[in-house]
């Protein structure tokens, strides 16, 4: 089964802020649902998919300035649809919310700087083109260069990225070709993929500093209408990129009685773009270490043991950097964990050493049964 | 210290109630200076501080035209997201309506609404509605949601715009919400324009940030949502920037200013503040000018005090000055008497300036808010610039006022003064001055008159009001003499001395106590002079005040007369209550267009449009029509309506006379405007007379305004009906079909002629007011001196008693000398009161409000006014007569 439920974040930021449509049902009826025989074809399916409810694109990455400082980044574009077609004439009427994340993380200099937007369409001040691959928020934006390269720019303040991004692997369609079922009824369901990998160079900006970087990024893109899971209290998402050239997407999901829910999964990718998918069975993920933050309260694990014996894995994931967590109480009032990681162990019998990024929810006491309003 | 307190403080003591009576001159002078600076300042304040909190942490802001700016302008504007955070903003003005208080039915229900720019009533009460993103707007202005469950933070953008994404919601202020028994969840009426539209209470704001503006009279809606209730759509009234470095406004503004688009101005949130400052300043001015005159009379009763004392005391004073007492003790000896009165009473006079402001502001921001802005309307608390300014006006004009005396007493001369021979030198050399000082300044305050204003404040036209009432002051002596030796000569007397109680036959006549009063007057000249010339001078200003109110009466009539000339006037009740852009809804529009009896609807659209430091309006409406049936007076030229009809169609404008003078604008220049596309330029081919508005009308063209403004909904209509329509009947229909579902107000032609001379009226209440104040405190002094002149002449009546007069006679005698004194004030005061009218309506109302008056005398009020005054200064001769009377004892072994 490949359940593809990575960035749950993005679920429950469209929990929290379509929460309050009115008479909940009703609204996914009007919103387009996830189509089997949809065939993703890119660079096409890049770009935004305004008849479904939820889309996002995600990218995060590991860094290195030429002296050798090491770097993480995470810039996420999210659309929210909230009425598709609202009965005010005013460009102001919310059709659409638009959040964006950005964070940078310093790691040898123990820093993390994250910033936020949260926008509706406005005049333009935020959206997705249809036409093409855009997405920005405010001066924030994504886009394709004529080369087929992902150009990301986000900037506030002393903080910041100007990135060019190069995918150097095909990407990875999850589910049945990029249809990724995310429930038992039928629509319950997204349309998925991922670029694993991604060769990357540019400029970020940390406390007002300009720093020259390059490194690996990790892209995905999902869009779709119903998503819904009940009785959970969070998940802890992996991307891991080998430094043989494999990569590794694996979650689980926690549920409220502490169990792990069956969806719990994950997909291995091969050095030639070859994909074998991981089911709940198939792992075992175990904390280790906790950090505990001072601002929100809440305790992550920030050191993990994952073993899959299947494909010989096992391995050790342990946050670069204690505090990387996002929050946004001012705006669209979101906590979570998303942060930089490196990791070392086995695979096949030889050492296996590699970066990722892990995303942790769920943790601040804030049950799911509540965030899934609907 | 010790000469000070035998000398002076003793006989300050002992007569308990003249020094009374002059602090409390100098006491209510102060008092209304105090109030109506705090008056003057509550208006603009409230406006300010209203504009401060609502601003919250905006840096600056970038406007438009007074029609907003097409949002679309935006997307070229992203470049500002370089500098900090913008947030769009949206106002509009809807007023409470709650259900079941229908439209007007007459036309006395409009006057409730419209006195409801106080804010008291129930309904009526308007709202200032914010359209905002909240998503945008959280970095801005904080709220502070009643119970959002969160601690500390506050709600999150989210959850806000949760809220606020039904385009019916609303959220109010607790304070507003408690007034009005509303809760959160329930149901608000509002009226907006002339719609009634139904709201859901979706939240209410603590007293935190903009919620503390205009009393909790705030409410938050979404953007789009106030876009579609105010009829903005695709438009923003302001864009407000929030700089990441704030304290690089300077810089910021510069670099704005000048990448900004035509069309777009950028500027600090206080500007708006300073716009209604300036515009209220001539207001201001004229107020401030008036609150003096109170004051001037009660250092006129300083001066009389002092000098009085000076005269009463030569020989003492001649006794220090031969005991070696030195000139500069005697001089110090008598400004001290002054300082001991003016401190106290300037003190005093503070503290009852506050507790005047109350009224004052009671009496002024009703004008304020029909004329000019909606205001709040309790006077802010004293703080030190009030003493400052209390002690400052009356301490060293107090001072001041009694220098001349007291240098006169310094020089007396040690041997004359005892010798009592300096007396007869001193009036003489009074009375040669006394004849040329009012000619000469009489002529100073013709030039003065004559001199342009520096900027909008006719300073050299106050100056020339000031002059003329010293002038005023000065002739007094002249004017006694002259009568008292005409009633000499009326009653049959031959040339004499004018000392009293010189023998004449005095039971040959009736009226021997109007004798014995005139005599005793002309005795006390130089004495009486002083508050005669006080009470002559208020009365001038209180006749000059009568006269030119009067004549801008009269004009006004006419003016209504001549120019209104439709059936039936139509606004939305909104206005009433200060709104300011309310319009006509078309379904109010079609409604009245059906009614059978209606022929033409002119329809007007009137808003309010920043022109140089200051605002004025902006009046679009049918040329067409005006040429047709407009009965407009036009100044230049003549023949306004050729000049209009010549330029049809044209980028040309119509300027009213206030704007022309205010702005130096006149026919064949060329004004410039700010409209949503950039600015335009448009040239001026008449001016009119209006009296509607000081801060002028730019009347423009109904399709010339669509063409560079858009289309927008009128603000008001002016209706006419068919032959023989009865205007009563056609209003009644239509406000019961309109019904509940409207709020509309409708005048008749009648009503509205009345209602303008209503609000007229109310404007000047605070003048008469004012003016009234001054005239009481010269009463006082009027009584005060009697008083002074009954104590020292406890040994005349001695003797008039002893040569056979009964106390009857002597109460009579004091009397009859009181309503000498205000004779003789009231004709001075009549006189000069003309003069001081001329420069009142041709120099300083020209100067400060543009607008020409037509002379006119108010004769009836003038008639009465002189009947009062003599009544009063006959009444406030009561009191010393029956003392007088009790202390003319037959007279003693001496």
């Amino acid at each position: 089964m490949r359940v593809m439920a990575r960035h749950r974040t993005a679920w429950l930021l469209a929990g929290l802020i379509a929460g309050a449509v009115p008479a909940g049902g009703q609204v996914s009826s009007s919103w387009k649902q996830a189509d089997p025989s949809y065939r993703l074809v890119l660079p096409r399916d890049h770009a935004a998919h305004p008849e479904y409810r939820i889309e996002w694109w995600y990218y995060t990455g590991n860094l290195a300035a030429a002296d050798g400082r090491r770097f993480g980044y995470q810039l996420t574009f999210f659309r929210v649809g909230v009425d598709p077609a609202p009965s005010n004439p005013s460009r102001w009427a919310v059709r659409d919310l638009h959040m964006a994340h950005l964070a940078v993380a310093d790691i040898d200099g123990g820093r993390y700087r994250f910033s936020d937007r949260l926008n509706r369409d406005g005049p333009g001040w935020a959206g997705a083109a249809t036409d093409r691959y855009r997405v920005w928020n405010e001066l924030w934006e994504a886009t394709l260069d004529e080369a087929g390269r992902h150009v990301l720019r986000a900037r506030d303040g002393g903080l910041g990225v100007d990135l060019v991004l190069t995918p150097s692997k095909p990407p990875v369609l999850h589910g049945d070709q990029g249809y990724s079922r995310k429930g038992g009824e039928e629509g319950n369901a997204s349309h998925y993929y991922s670029l694993t990998r991604m060769e990357t160079s540019g400029r970020l900006w940390m406390e007002g500093e300009e720093v020259a970087v390059r490194g690996a990024s990790w892209m995905d893109h999902e869009f779709g209408t119903s998503f819904l899971e009940r009785g959970q209290r969070g998940w802890d998402w992996f991307s891991m990129q080998f430094e043989d050239g494999h990569e590794l997407m694996l979650f689980q999901m926690r549920r409220t009685d502490a169990t792990r829910d069956p969806r719990s999964s994950g997909t291995w990718v091969l050095p030639d773009g070859r994909t074998l998918p991981i089911g709940a069975d198939d792992f075992r993920l175990e904390p280790l270490d906790r950090w505990r933050s001072p601002e929100s309260g809440a305790e992550y694990p920030t050191r993990w043991r994952l073993i899959v014996p299947r494909l010989g894995l096992d391995v050790e994931a342990r946050a670069a950097l204690p505090n990387q967590e996002l929050r946004t109480t001012r705006s669209a009032n979101v906590t979570y964990w998303e942060g930089s990681i490196d990791i070392t162990g086995r695979l096949g019998g030889r050492v296996a050493r590699g970066r990722g990024y892990l995303e942790m929810t769920g943790y601040t006491g804030q049950p799911m049964s509540e965030v899934f309003r609907e | 210290m010790w000469l000070f307190s035998r000398f002076i403080a003793r006989r300050l003591a002992g007569e308990r109630l003249r020094s009374a009576v002059t602090a409390l001159g100098v006491a209510l002078g102060v008092a209304v200076v105090v109030a109506i600076r705090l008056a003057n300042v509550s208006s603009v304040r409230g406006f300010e501080q209203a504009l401060e909190t609502m601003a919250g942490a905006t840096s600056l802001e970038i406007v438009g035209s007074a029609e907003g700016f097409d949002e679309r302008r935006l997307v070229a504007l992203t470049w500002l997201g370089e500098l900090g955070r913008l947030s769009p903003v949206i106002e509009g003005e809807a007023m409470y309506a709650p259900r079941g208080i229908a439209g007007s039915a007459s036309e006395g229900d409009d006057r409730a609404a419209i006195e409801g720019g106080r804010r008291r009533a129930s309904a009526g009460e308007m709202l200032r509605v914010v359209g905002i993103d909240i998503l945008r707007d959280r970095p801005f202005r904080e709220y502070a949601l009643r119970s959002s469950g969160r601690e500390g933070e506050g709600p999150s953008a989210r959850e806000f715009l949760d809220l606020l994404r039904d385009p019916r919601a609303i959220i109010l202020t607790a304070k507003f919400a408690g007034r009005h028994g509303l809760s959160n969840g329930g149901r608000v009426d509002l009226a907006i324009g002339d719609r009634v539209e139904v709201f859901t209470v979706a939240g209410l704001l603590d007293d935190v940030g903009p919620a503390r503006a205009l009393d909790g009279g705030i409410a938050l809606m979404d953007i789009a949502a106030a876009q579609v209730a105010f009829g903005k759509l695709g438009r923003l009234d302001r864009l407000d920037v929030r700089l990441d470095e704030p304290e690089q406004v300077d810089a910021a503004e510069q670099l704005i200013a000048s990448r900004l688009p035509e069309g777009l101005t950028v500027q600090r949130p206080s500007r708006r503040g300073r716009q209604v400052e300036q515009m209220l300043a001539a207001f201001h001015h004229n107020l401030a000018a008036l609150s003096y005159i109170a004051l001037i009379v009660g250092l006129f009763m300083v001066y009389n005090t002092v000098a009085t004392s000076v005269v009463a005391r030569r020989s003492e004073i001649g006794t220090l000055r031969a005991l070696g007492v030195s000139r500069g003790r005697v001089l110090r000896l008598f400004l001290g008497e002054a300082l001991v009165l003016a401190l106290p009473a300037s003190v005093v006079g503070v503290l009852l300036g506050r507790v005047l402001a109350v009224g004052a502001v009671a009496l002024t921001s009703g004008t304020v808010s029909t004329l000019y802005v909606a205001t709040g309307s309790a006077p802010p608390a004293l703080d030190w610039t009030h003493w400052v300014l209390g002690l400052l006006v009356g301490v060293p004009l107090s001072l001041a006022a009694a220098a001349q005396p007291a240098l006169e007493a310094s020089r007396v001369s040690p041997t004359a003064a005892l010798r009592g021979a300096d007396r007869l030198e001193t009036r003489f050399r009074l009375r040669r001055r006394f004849l040329v000082a009012p000619l000469a300044l009489a002529a100073l305050g013709a030039w003065l008159a004559t001199r342009p204003a520096s900027g909008n404040v006719p300073i050299a036209g106050y100056a020339a009001a000031v002059v003329f009432v010293f002038a005023a002051a000065f002739l007094v002596p002249a004017v006694l003499f002259a009568m008292a030796r005409a009633g000499r000569r009326a009653l049959g007397f031959r040339r004499g001395s004018p000392v009293p109680g010189s023998p004449a036959p005095a039971h040959r006549f009736f009226f021997v106590e109007g004798w014995l009063a005139n005599a005793s007057l002309s005795g006390a000249i130089p004495r009486l002079s002083i508050s005669i010339a006080a009470l002559a001078v208020s009365l001038a200003m209180m006749a000059a005040i009568a006269i030119m109110i009067g004549s801008f009466r009269e004009t006004v009539v006419y003016w209504v007369g001549q120019t209104l000339t439709a059936d039936l006037f139509v606004g939305p009740s909104s206005r009433s209550g200060g709104a300011r852009q309310a319009t006509i809804s078309e379904e109010v529009e079609r409604t009245i267009a059906a009614h059978e009896a209606v022929e033409v609807i002119d329809r007007v659209r009137q808003i309010p449009v920043p022109y140089g430091d200051s605002q004025a309006y902006l009046l679009a409406g049918d040329f067409t029509s005006l040429v047709a049936r407009g009965q407009q007076l036009f100044k230049d030229p003549r023949d306004g309506k050729a000049a209009i009809r010549a330029t049809l169609g044209e980028d040309v404008v119509v300027v009213s006379e206030a704007f022309s003078i205010r702005h130096g604008r006149g026919v064949g220049d060329d004004i410039s405007l700010a409209t949503p596309s950039g600015r335009a330029r448009f040239r001026i081919v008449a001016v009119y007379f209006d009296y509607s508005s000081d801060r002028g009308v730019i009347a423009i063209d109904r399709a010339v305004f669509a063409r560079h403004f858009g289309e927008a909904r009128p603000t008001g209509l002016n209706v006419y009906l068919r032959e023989g329509a009865d205007a009563m009947a056609v209003r009644r229909a239509l406000l019961d079909t309109l019904g509940a579902s409207h709020r509309v107000f409708i005048y008749t032609n009648a009503g509205l002629r009345g209602e303008v001379l209503r609000i007229f009226d109310r404007t000047f209440a605070i003048t008469y007011a004012l003016e009234l104040i001054a005239v009481v405190v010269a009463i006082l002094g009027v009584a005060a001196t009697l008083l002074t002149l009954i104590l020292e002449r406890e040994h005349e009546f001695a003797v008039l008693r002893l040569v056979g007069a009964d106390r009857r006679q002597v109460r009579r005698m004091v009397v009859w000398e009181a309503l000498m004194m205000g004779a003789v004030s009231q004709s001075v005061g009549l006189v000069v009161g003309v003069v001081l009218s001329l420069v009142l309506i041709y120099v300083i109302n020209v100067q400060s409000f543009g607008w020409t008056i037509q002379f006119h005398m108010p004769w009836w009020f003038l008639t009465q006014m002189t009947l009062v005054i003599l009544t009063a200064t006959a009444l406030a001769g009561l009191y010393p007569a029956r003392l007088a009377a009790r202390r003319a004892a037959p007279i003693r072994e001496e």
